[in-house]
């Protein structure tokens, strides 16, 4: 009874989880403790979240000093007048770098990521190896990354170990004062929001 | 609220079982009160299903890497922020900022 | 885990399976009915056994099932069968 979902196909070699939620979710159905529209609203609640909210979040800032204001002390209206709806209990709180500070964004307890805005998380923001590694050895991180921070910049890791989710309020690249707002939010990229970079320019 | 941002503090090095919202690399460490997050209920009985109540002061508290890590490779001045709850910190030693 | 030492960061995306989406979907499901918190399914995960050898959304769906049977909503009988018949019909792996 597992309606409109795709599935997999047969025989290809899989997790041994896959059975078992879509068994989860046949019982759940059958039982009436879910129902087929709540499932699929859902799943479309987290395909309709992206990188490029967060992008579009940042380029307004950079153009408008008021927006930017309302993003660093109330990130969840600033995001409300884009339209993007957080819908979601947590916190969340924008860090902006700024000449003197580049900020990173991890979670070792769980991988905690800003998902009502920007979607899922990659994988490697889940990896063993970040997890452990950006707390204590944020730079050697970055700079797998490709990105080292110039002489002087102080780098700041904000481990989110309760229900605040954060988000990099990067800098905008020099060379972009004629850009347009879309122009600039293509330069954003989810690398930049996390802070294992910066944007592109 | 038993702290104000500037304060010094510890993170108490409690070796508590169960769902705990402070990571183990932060437990004994030194730290400041960066600022007042707001009052939530606590994690640790939400987790078993408790209604967690009353709520609890969360801070973000700052510590100087160099505090945190032996060998930690970067400036003096590279921080890090957690989120911790008030009843995983006491007052620390030194002055408040 | 923070502070453990760690490799080389696997900067590979796999693409997303269904069964991930749905289990992500079902856990923000139940947790909008109220049946499961956040915090509970956190706690869940951090008591699997399995933890290391499973992937992320293994272990969501692992800490989800032990939840939903911890709260007797479901068996892992029926669970065990229903899955077991999901997978003939795929053919088996």
């Amino acid at each position: 009874m597992s309606g409109h979902h795709q599935h997999e196909e047969a025989g290809r070699a899989t997790s041994p989880y896959a059975a078992r939620i879509r068994a989860i979710e046949a019982l759940l159905l059958d039982k009436g403790v879910l129902t087929e529209p709540e499932v699929q609203d859902s799943i479309t609640y987290m395909e309709t979240r992206s990188p490029a909210n967060g992008a579009k979040l940042v380029a307004r800032a950079w153009m408008d000093e008021g927006f930017e204001g309302l993003l660093l002390s109330d990130a969840k209206a600033a995001a409300l007048q884009l339209g993007i709806d957080p819908e979601h209990p947590a916190e969340f709180i924008v860090v902006k770098n700024t000449p003197g500070v580049h900020n990173l964004i991890v979670c070792t307890l769980c991988s905690c990521y800003p998902r009502a805005i920007l979607g899922r998380p990659p994988d490697w923001y889940k990896s063993f190896e970040y997890r452990s590694r950006a707390v204590r050895e944020p730079r050697a991180v970055m700079r797998e990354f490709g990105f080292e921070p110039p002489e002087g910049v102080e780098v700041i890791v904000h481990d989110s170990t309760a229900d605040v989710r954060y988000m990099v309020l990067p800098m905008r690249p020099p060379g972009t004062g004629d850009m347009g707002e879309d122009e600039l939010a293509h330069l954003v990229t989810r690398d930049s929001l996390v802070g294992v970079n910066v944007p592109r320019s | 609220m038993t702290f104000e941002p500037g304060d010094s503090v510890r993170v108490l090095p409690s070796e508590k079982p169960g769902h705990v919202r402070t990571p183990g690399y932060l437990k004994g460490k030194a730290g400041w009160i960066e600022s007042l997050i707001g009052e939530f209920p606590n994690p640790e009985e939400l987790a078993y299903g408790h209604s967690g109540l009353p709520e609890r002061p969360l801070y973000k508290v700052g510590f100087r890497q160099a505090d945190l890590w032996d060998d930690y490779e970067g400036p003096a001045e590279d921080y890090l922020y957690a989120d911790v709850y008030e009843h995983w910190l006491e007052p620390g030693e030194g002055e408040s900022a | 885990m923070g502070g453990s030492p760690g490799g080389p960061i696997d900067r590979d995306q796999h693409e997303f399976e269904d069964w991930e989406r749905l289990a992500d979907a079902i856990n923000a499901a139940l947790g909008g009915k109220g049946l499961q918190t956040t915090d509970q399914h956190r706690r869940a995960i951090e008591g699997l056994e399995e933890y290391r050898d499973l992937s992320y959304y293994e272990r969501w769906a692992a800490a989800t099932e032990k939840l939903l049977i911890e709260k007797g909503i479901l068996t892992s009988d029926e669970i065990d069968e229903r899955a077991a018949e999901i997978e003939s019909r795929w053919g088996g792996l």
